[in-house]
């Protein structure tokens, strides 16, 4: 960000080190965290993310490195005088004792009541005034270990709110959190943001945290993989590793955010090669179906902005497709061919023949082990259209041939096929 | 925090209470007195210039002499030891953020039977009246220590540690006490055994002089950590966060309840489940916030401690029982009511 240069930062960590006997659970880690800053903390469970936010408080004491907090070690600050510059929640609240929530919430006058005295009028009606700004006033007086997981930690950072400290460490507010109460809570930690206070929030979902963040840390295995806009910081590659699951990396439409999606894949992955010949989005269920058992999957020849060619792309598995509204040429039809030809079973879909896709009876008619959906199955109607007699009949032939199936049916047979195949490799 | 009217509506009743129980103490007993002479003469007790008992008729001499020498003395270390108990009780459950914890943690009740029996066997105890009180305190404040010693490192104290230590101790010192009684004589080994009933007979005012301005003091003491401790129920975190000195907390809610523990194991012997059960009594009608149940709790052991004294010398007068029977009755079954509450909700 530009200003940087001009402002300091507000709290940072050089080389952090952390040591646990034998684990070294940060291993040289560098934060900064400048004024009016969002910074969502990313990473896979394990990553250090919690580790890093307890050094940054000083509940936990770096085995090497240091943390600056507003150009001072944060070992020099006293404990009331630190907590009424740095802010602090996790998911714990109390679950022994049934506090009501008022009081949970009036604890963030702490720093300043101290030990001595019991909170007064003032704090009780800041303490209000925070639970009725997250939308729980009418929960005042029940117990807190009565409160469902989501309120819980609303009533927490209602907290966080009355002790009015301007840099905010938040581990994973939003674990318990339906989308709309998170979505609540990362706008109210913005705004607070733009009214100058400072935040690091954990963060499991990358989508609210591309969303609401403008600065993403990846971390992994104690260290920083990453740090930057979220399109610096969600790159297809980063996150596959760091999490170690296959994901889509897109857009989201109507915000411009970056959005990542876990790409399910069925366990093991087994080895049937199934070639779908889709289109008109016939072909979308049975792709995820087959994507979900595990199966090799390729797909074509389908038109550009038909859903089914935008799952297999999403899918990143092989496919052939053509631009919208034009005739499959040669060339594509020769590559699908291919396709078919690896494949042990090709799966036919449901949906319109015309001249533009007659190719695809062409690749229909090469596949050795055939099944065909019946028109139910894609929500799609199987009607031909142009050289119309000429289409059905080569279509009528196949059907004779090879049976038409539902679609429960034909991902019966898909997993007896599959059990097949595996039990042929085990033995 | 409550209503305000609804605490001091239950800080009425716990006063009351105490001045009902603190008079029964006194005027009854083997023999009943006359409240209206035990007024009478308390007030020339407290009065300045005291009392010359030399100057009363042979009735008010009786009554004071029985006041003075007897039930004054045992009412007063009643009230003190049990006050101690509960307040130290409750603060090492809101340290502990566990409602069945107790200062016996610490390994407290076989360090200081283990320092009574050795008084005892080692003939300490016909040397001065205050041997075993004495021996007994000692022992349970260096079993603390032991346990907290072993539990420290640097860096922090984990509870569970603490716990752990105390258990080892516990058996350590409990195994040394068995050691000591296999090689004593029957008298000893049937006065020990009547020590670790606990009971406040032939108390004097030697047995409570001395740790009175302590108990004061340490209980006051300890009501000033009621911030911190509500504090410690989000976490050790969270209450770092609000600027919690946590590990100068634990230090001094351990180091003064074990000293409060002890003091009353001094003056009344190892009296059961007073420290577990008047604080969930007071929990459960005022709610945990500190700031009310560790004055409350503290009330509420003096009238618990005085009440069971009382019953353990009426029930069966002119004999008495051992008023830490009275307490165990009564504690074995509520603790197992408890037990069946908590199944029934699903928590502890």
């Amino acid at each position: 960000m530009s200003d940087r240069s001009a402002t300091a930062a507000v709290l940072s960590a050089a080389a952090l080190r952390y040591r646990i006997g034998d684990a070294l659970l940060l291993d040289g880690v560098d934060i900064e965290l400048y004024p009016g800053e969002l910074v969502g903390l990313i990473g896979p469970n394990g990553a250090g993310k919690s580790t890093l936010l307890r050094n940054l408080i000083g509940y936990l004491r770096p085995t090497e490195g240091t943390v600056t907090l507003e150009g001072k070690p944060i070992q020099s600050y006293s404990a009331r005088d630190r907590a009424k510059r740095i802010s602090y929640l996790s998911q714990y609240g109390p679950d022994q004792f049934p506090f009501p929530v008022i009081d949970v919430v009036e604890m963030g006058s702490y720093p300043v009541v101290g030990m001595g005295r019991a909170p007064g009028v003032r704090e009780r009606e800041a303490a209000m005034r925070a639970l009725s700004y997250v939308g729980l006033e009418r929960l005042a007086d029940r117990s807190f270990p009565s409160l469902s997981g989501g309120e819980r930690q609303l009533a927490l950072f209602a907290r966080i709110l009355v002790q009015e400290s301007p840099i905010i460490l938040l581990d994973e507010p939003t674990a318990s959190l339906d989308i709309g109460h998170e979505a609540t809570l990362l706008q109210m930690v913005r705004d607070l943001c733009e009214e100058g206070y400072s935040a690091i929030v954990a963060l499991h979902n990358l989508n609210i945290a591309a969303e609401y963040c403008r600065r993403l840390v990846l971390m992994d295995g104690g260290r920083v993989r990453a740090a930057g806009p979220p399109d610096q910081v969600l790159i297809g590659e980063l996150i596959e590793t760091s999490y170690h699951t296959s994901v889509h990396v897109g857009r989201n439409d109507s915000t411009g955010s970056i959005t990542v999606s876990p790409v399910p894949t069925g366990g093991a992955a087994r080895d049937l090669r199934v070639h779908v010949i889709g289109g008109a989005g016939g072909g979308v269920n049975i792709s995820r179906f087959l994507h979900r058992t595990g199966c090799t999957l390729s797909g074509g020849v389908a038109h550009e902005l038909d859903s089914d060619a935008r799952l297999w792309k999403a899918l990143a598995v092989p496919y052939v497709q053509v631009p919208a509204f034009s005739e499959i040429g040669e060339q594509d039809v020769a590559r699908a061919a291919a396709l078919v030809d690896a494949a042990d079973l090709t799966v036919l879909c449901a949906f319109p023949f015309g001249t533009g896709n007659a190719a695809n009876l062409d690749l229909a008619e090469r596949a050795g082990r055939l099944l065909i959906l019946d028109e139910e199955s894609g929500g799609c109607p199987r009607d031909f259209f142009g050289d119309e007699e000429a289409l059905r009949a080569r279509f009528d032939r196949l059907a004779a041939r090879h049976g038409v199936h539902p679609y429960r049916d034909a991902c019966r047979l898909i997993e007896e096929t599959l059990k097949e195949a595996t039990s042929h490799e085990d033995p | 925090m409550l209503p305000a009217r609804r605490r001091a509506t239950v800080a009425f009743g716990l006063a009351a209470g105490l001045v009902v129980s603190f008079s029964a103490a006194l005027a009854f007993g083997a023999v009943t007195l006359p409240i209206g002479s035990v007024v009478r003469v308390l007030l020339r007790v407290v009065a300045p210039g005291g009392i010359d008992p030399a100057e009363l008729d042979a009735p008010m001499r009786r009554v004071y002499a029985i006041l003075y020498h007897i039930r004054l003395p045992r009412a007063v270390a009643a009230l003190f030891a049990g006050l101690a108990l509960a307040v130290s009780g409750a603060a090492v459950q809101g340290l502990f953020r566990n409602p069945m914890a107790s200062p016996d943690i610490l390994g407290i009740s076989a360090g200081s039977s283990l320092g009574a029996v050795l008084a005892i066997v080692s003939g300490l105890v016909v040397l001065h009246p205050l041997a075993v009180p004495g021996a007994s305190f000692l022992g349970a404040l260096a079993a603390a220590s032991f346990v907290y010693t072993i539990a420290a490192r640097r860096g922090g104290t984990h509870l569970i540690y603490v716990i752990l230590a105390g258990l080892a101790v516990s058996s350590l010192l409990s195994g040394l006490v068995s050691a000591v009684l296999v090689f004593s004589e029957e008298y000893a080994l049937s006065q020990f055994i009547f020590w670790t009933m606990g009971g406040l007979e032939g108390r004097t005012w030697a047995n409570v002089t001395a740790p009175i301005p302590f108990i004061l003091v340490l209980s006051v003491v300890l009501m000033f950590h009621a911030n911190p401790l509500n504090l410690l129920s989000l976490g050790e975190e969270q209450a770092h966060s609000l600027g919690v000195r946590v590990e100068a907390i634990k230090v001094s809610v351990l180091v003064i309840s074990s000293m409060l523990t002890a003091m009353a194991i001094a003056i009344a012997g190892p009296i059961a489940f007073i420290g577990l059960m008047v604080p969930h009594l007071v929990r459960m009608v005022t709610g945990p916030n500190h700031r009310t149940l560790l004055p409350f709790s503290a009330l509420a052991g003096a009238i618990f401690l005085l009440g069971s004294d009382l019953v353990a010398r009426l029930l069966f007068a002119p004999h008495e029982i051992k008023t830490g029977i009275v307490t165990a009755v009564i504690g074995g079954p509520y603790f197992i009511f408890l037990i069946i509450r908590y199944q029934r909700r699903g928590s502890v």
